[in-house]
């Protein structure tokens, strides 16, 4: 088990260091600079460079990956190079909105996922359960833009329940409106990823019914149903486990969309504007900080999904 | 269905628990207090006024935050501000500003004759800042007595003081070492209390303002990219003002506490033409991609927002004048055109921005179809566009909104992004700035711009009208081109 554990973490480490390259790499090649952002469309040419070798951009570019690594090896994962505002104090005050809304939107998406997943396997010969899985597939298909606009569409603007955009400028100091406002965004990511979650369960499960000891089990006088749930579960657990490691990318990337449709201040639109404003050293740090979240987190599924299953675990020891 | 039905038991059951605490609607008015709550589109990237470009800093910060020398009123006229009267000698190379006592920074500082001549002398001798070659004609800047301060010039600058209502000559605190990418220690009568990046910028009236105080108490800008979010957000009682409504979405503001005004501005939106590339360096060829276009079509496709304009001045502007006649729609003699140009078979791309959507796009593509030239459009990020078009010039056509206004200057320098050189019109613009009377001056102009647009250099596709949500009850709030200033000296609220 410790010999698995040091692997992982050996892998982790490595999967950074090519995941830093790659981020580096990738926005080099974006075309302009942030220079041009600065100068706008009323400069001369000789501004702009005046502007790119104050910020050091006349540098080999290998020097400045070696910079930025060194940096964050000791901590500092670097600045905007427009504000000079630290990333750290920035993903901070930003994921004050994006870790709440993402921790809503896998609550709802397991809320919804769970108990519909079992019933429609349980169910899968009844018409019911075909309809369910039909529907889950058709909403597993909808992008998130499209699902929020039309949840603001009935929600926001026909209803009149929640408020179509934004998120107070207090932050939390109201944590009753914050929550508030974050719960149709919130629902948007849920119901779609949920979806997406819901097929895993329903396979997983599907799984379960057709082994030895649900039948088994069935044969000693349970239901299929209390069979499942006594004896299946903790298959369909590991299953849930895994895929949500997976979903967690998922759901980022659900953030980044949904907070651009309901203006929420947090990483994903922060993303999207320092992209845009060529912010490249502010991005690599932010995006990297995303990264590492999802390969941390990965790491943690893979150990706790051995930690859970007797199998895996018997085969290490 | 069941996945839509929990779906909807939980919005529905969310929706109960919460409705002791929602407060929607009102509570999130900034309309009690004296507090105004204005949606604007784009957000600043940084808030520092000498070094970072973009109208989307000058809007909210002059006027307000900072103030200059001289400042501008919506319909272009100039009224001094920091200055108490101004004069110009009739050789039109000495400009004397005669300087108000008891202006005060908003650190507490008082505003000297010295903080004048530093402030101007620093845009004059650093290249890195903002509208430096602005002051170009300028060669001395001096404080004469403790109330006056003097610009000598080498050659008259018909431009220069509509040029100081700009950042050029904003006035800053010598002594003030604050950092002004995020704070700002002007003379305004707002303070810049808080700029939450990704979110909002909220000014707070300055209490010890040396001029008469604003008549609210907070003004908080809150920036909504989405157009559609940006009304849902006015609707739901989140904002006081809405900006730059778009006009598709006029309707739904009917019959609600808002009323949607009208106002003008200096906003070309502009389709160029790299004049630099064949074809296009062929005026048949661009007289013919003119010609194909119907305007009033285009217009129509944007909601009605928009004047036709035939010319790269607009009625704002000093030398406007009507040139639409210039580019009667008539697809036929454009086919012509292109037949006496010997170009068959044209492909083209069109460079736009992705903020500018795909409309006016989609109107030229079918537009240029009827003629048989194929155009692709490239929706690319501005930065890209910044980078392609801007700066390496690498494009066919672009489409961008160039809001600046009296930039006609852009038509006589080769070396813009337009790619037009013509010696007559760089000299017609080089006697307008020369001119010492602003009548010569304008004639001038409308001279240069009256051949720009014969050369059919670019196709000015509309003149935009800006569309101003305002709430009942709110007043003095600007409409005329509030894409570059919004002076809310004036705005107050009645309940």
């Amino acid at each position: 088990m410790i010999r698995f554990v040091i692997t992982r973490l050996a892998l982790l480490l490595l999967g950074l260091l090519v995941a830093s390259a790659l981020i580096f790499a990738t926005l080099r090649i974006l075309p302009g600079d942030v220079a041009q952002v600065i100068a706008g469309t009323d400069s001369t040419p000789e501004q702009v460079e005046a502007i790119r070798s104050s910020m050091g951009f006349d540098q080999p570019l290998l020097t400045q990956y070696i910079d930025w690594i060194s940096g964050i090896v000791t901590g500092d994962l670097g600045h905007s190079m427009l504000t000079g505002a630290s990333v750290t104090s920035q993903l901070v005050e930003k994921a004050q909105v994006t870790f709440p809304l993402t921790v809503m939107s896998l609550a709802i998406a397991l809320i919804i996922a769970v108990p519909l997943g079992i019933l429609s396997a349980l169910k899968r010969r009844t018409f019911t359960g075909s309809a369910m899985s039909m529907v889950s597939q058709a909403i597993a298909a909808v992008p998130v833009v499209w699902a929020g606009m039309l949840l603001v569409v009935v929600f926001a603007v026909g209803l009149g329940w929640f408020p179509p955009q934004g998120f107070p400028r207090d932050g939390w100091d109201e944590p009753a409106r914050a929550l508030y406002a974050l719960i149709l965004p919130a629902l948007t990511i849920g119901v779609v990823e949920g979806a997406v979650l819901l097929r895993f369960i329903r396979s997983a499960a599907l799984e379960a019914l057709g082994q030895d000891y649900v039948r088994t089990a069935a044969a000693k006088g349970l239901t299929r149903t209390r069979a499942l749930i006594t004896h299946g579960m903790p298959n369909v657990a590991l299953t849930v486990v895994s895929v949500l490691a997976l979903q967690i990318a998922g759901l980022l990337v659900g953030a980044v969309i949904i907070e651009q449709l309901f203006t929420l201040p947090g990483i994903g639109r922060m993303l999207v504007t320092d992209v845009g404003n060529r912010d490249l050293e502010k991005v690599q740090g932010d995006v990297l900080v995303l990264t590492g979240l999802v390969l941390v987190l990965g790491t943690v599924v893979d150990i706790v999904a051995r930690l859970i299953d007797p199998r895996q675990r018997e085969a290490a020891a | 269905m069941r996945t839509l039905y929990a779906a909807l038991g939980i919005a529905a059951i969310s929706a109960l628990v919460l409705s002791g605490c929602s407060g929607q609607g009102d509570e999130y008015s900034g309309s009690e207090g004296e507090s105004v709550t204005v949606g604007l589109v784009l957000e600043p990237t940084d808030l520092d006024i000498r070094r970072t470009s973009g109208a989307a800093l000058d809007q909210v910060l002059i006027d307000n935050v900072y103030q200059g020398l001289v400042s501008r009123t919506p319909s272009g006229d100039i009224v001094d501000t920091i200055a108490a009267s101004h004069s110009i000698s009739d050789d039109g190379l000495t400009y004397t500003f005669d300087i108000n006592d008891g202006v005060t920074f908003h650190n507490g500082d008082d505003l000297t004759v010295d903080d004048v001549v530093w402030s101007l002398t620093q845009v004059k001798d650093d290249a890195e800042l903002r509208d430096h070659e602005l002051l170009s004609a300028v060669t001395k800047i001096t404080a004469t007595d403790d109330d006056t301060v003097t610009l000598t010039l080498s050659e008259p600058d018909s431009n220069l003081l509509w040029n100081l209502s700009g950042r050029a000559g904003l006035v800053l605190d010598e002594s003030a070492d604050n950092d002004l990418s995020t704070t700002a220690n002007g003379t305004g009568p707002f303070t810049l209390e808080e700029w939450k990046q990704g979110d909002s910028i909220t000014l707070a009236r300055n209490d010890d303002y040396w001029g008469d105080a604003a008549k609210v108490g907070e003004v908080v800008f809150v920036y909504i990219g989405d157009t559609t979010a940006g009304v849902n957000a006015a609707l739901a009682g989140d904002l006081d003002v809405l900006t730059a409504v778009d006009p598709n979405l006029q309707t739904q503001f009917e019959g609600t506490d808002f009323t949607v005004h009208e106002g003008k501005t200096t906003d070309k939106y502009t389709l160029a033409f790299n004049n630099q590339r064949e074809p296009l360096d062929d005026v048949r060829v661009r007289e013919a991609l003119q010609l194909a276009v119907d305007h009033a079509a285009v217009i129509d496709a944007i909601g009605g927002a928009g004047v036709e304009m035939g010319g790269p001045i607009p009625p704002l502007d000093p030398g406007y004048e009507d040139l639409t006649s210039l580019r009667p729609y008539n697809p036929k003699k454009a086919k012509s055109l292109l037949a006496d140009a010997g170009v068959d078979d044209l492909s083209l791309t069109l460079t736009v921005p992705n903020i500018y959507g795909t409309t006016v796009a989609n109107v030229l593509v079918s537009a240029y179809k009827q003629i048989g030239v194929t155009l692709t459009v490239d929706s690319v990020e501005f930065s890209t566009w910044l980078n392609d078009v801007y700066t390496n010039h690498d494009y066919d056509l672009s489409f961008v909104d160039h809001l600046e206004p009296r930039d006609f200057g852009n038509w006589a320098n080769p070396d813009y992004y337009f790619g037009y050189d013509n010696t007559d019109v760089q000299k017609l613009y080089t006697e307008s700035v020369r001119a010492t009377d602003p009548e010569t001056a304008n004639e001038k102009l409308a001279e240069a711009a009256r051949i720009v647009a014969e050369d059919h250099a670019a196709d000015w596709l509309y003149n935009a009208l800006t569309l101003t949500a305002i709430h009942e009850g709110i007043s003095g709030f600007p409409t005329d081109s509030p894409n570059a200033r919004l002076d809310l000296s004036s705005l107050s609220v009645t309940t």
